[in-house]
């Protein structure tokens, strides 16, 4: 992919990112007190309200896709060989990849998984 | 690999050309802010990916399960955690409002004509919009972070 393209979902995610964790630090801060905000009953029916999830499953992916491709931009301004800059590409599709099915894997199970004490 | 001369020549000085303070503008300053503190996000991040997973009884678990959250609160939930998330919140915040004052600049919205360099040689295309963001993001950083504070202590008291 074109690194202008590249930038150009840099700064789109970065945008998107801005709304998403507003709102998710709003939920966790302003509509509910921070100890209500984070006990298991709520966060169960927050996941199991099937908006929400979709918007943690968004969150997740935007967050990640941001981040890791901030760092390989960071790791191209050090070095510009071309052994490196085809590792840090590869390496950089593996984090996301890996990251986002760990935190995908979370939110499948905490929407779908039998609750157990 | 190069001697530092001719590193700095070829402009590959890695980290130095980073943290070197020397002659440092404003707008130079939070660009390396604005990494620094992505660096520190995306740690947090891939930390907090591992700490909610514990919702559902970590890495091996099947479902959501009241002791695997109960055994990361037991180790979160306490003053050390929560200074952390003040801090996280404070970089965050510079963090999206510097970025934002980076993709307006990028865009040309918040940047002036270039013109022809004279004494003392400031950079005219740097508008002091642009610059006035730098610290509104400071600012903003400050107000969350004793947001986050009042929000994280209130039921510790």
């Amino acid at each position: 992919m074109k690194e202008s393209r590249l930038m150009l979902i840099q700064y789109s995610t970065a945008v998107v990112a801005v709304v998403l964790v507003a709102i998710h630090l709003i939920m966790q801060g302003v509509i509910y007190p921070y100890s209500t905000a984070i006990s298991f009953d709520n966060i169960l029916s927050i996941y199991r309200n099937g908006y929400y999830a979709v918007f943690l499953e968004a969150l997740l992916v935007v967050v990640l896709v941001h981040g890791f491709n901030g760092v390989r931009i960071i790791l191209h301004e050090f070095r510009q060989t071309a052994p490196w800059s085809t590792w840090v590409d590869i390496g950089t599709v593996l984090a996301i990849a890996v990251s986002v099915a760990y935190g995908t894997r979370t939110v499948i199970l905490a929407v779908f998984g039998v609750v157990s004490g | 690999m190069g001697t530092v001369g001719e590193d700095k020549a070829r402009n590959k000085r890695g980290l130095q050309g980073w943290l070197n303070p020397y002659h440092y503008n404003a707008e130079r300053w939070a660009y390396m802010f604005q990494r620094v503190t992505g660096v520190a996000i995306l740690l947090y991040v891939l930390g907090h990916l591992g700490d909610t997973s514990f919702f559902v009884g970590g890495p091996t678990g099947t479902g959501p399960s009241t002791s695997g959250w109960a055994f990361i609160g037991s180790i979160f939930e306490n003053s050390f955690g929560h200074l952390i998330l003040i801090l996280v919140v404070l970089v965050l915040f510079f963090h999206g409002v510097n970025g934002i004052r980076l993709i307006l600049t990028e865009l040309g919205f918040i940047m002036k004509e270039p013109s022809a360099i004279e004494y003392p040689y400031r950079p005219k295309s740097l508008s002091t919009t642009q610059r006035s963001l730098i610290f509104i993001g400071i600012a903003l950083a400050v107000v969350a972070a004793v947001w986050a504070f009042l929000v994280l202590f209130e039921g510790m008291g």
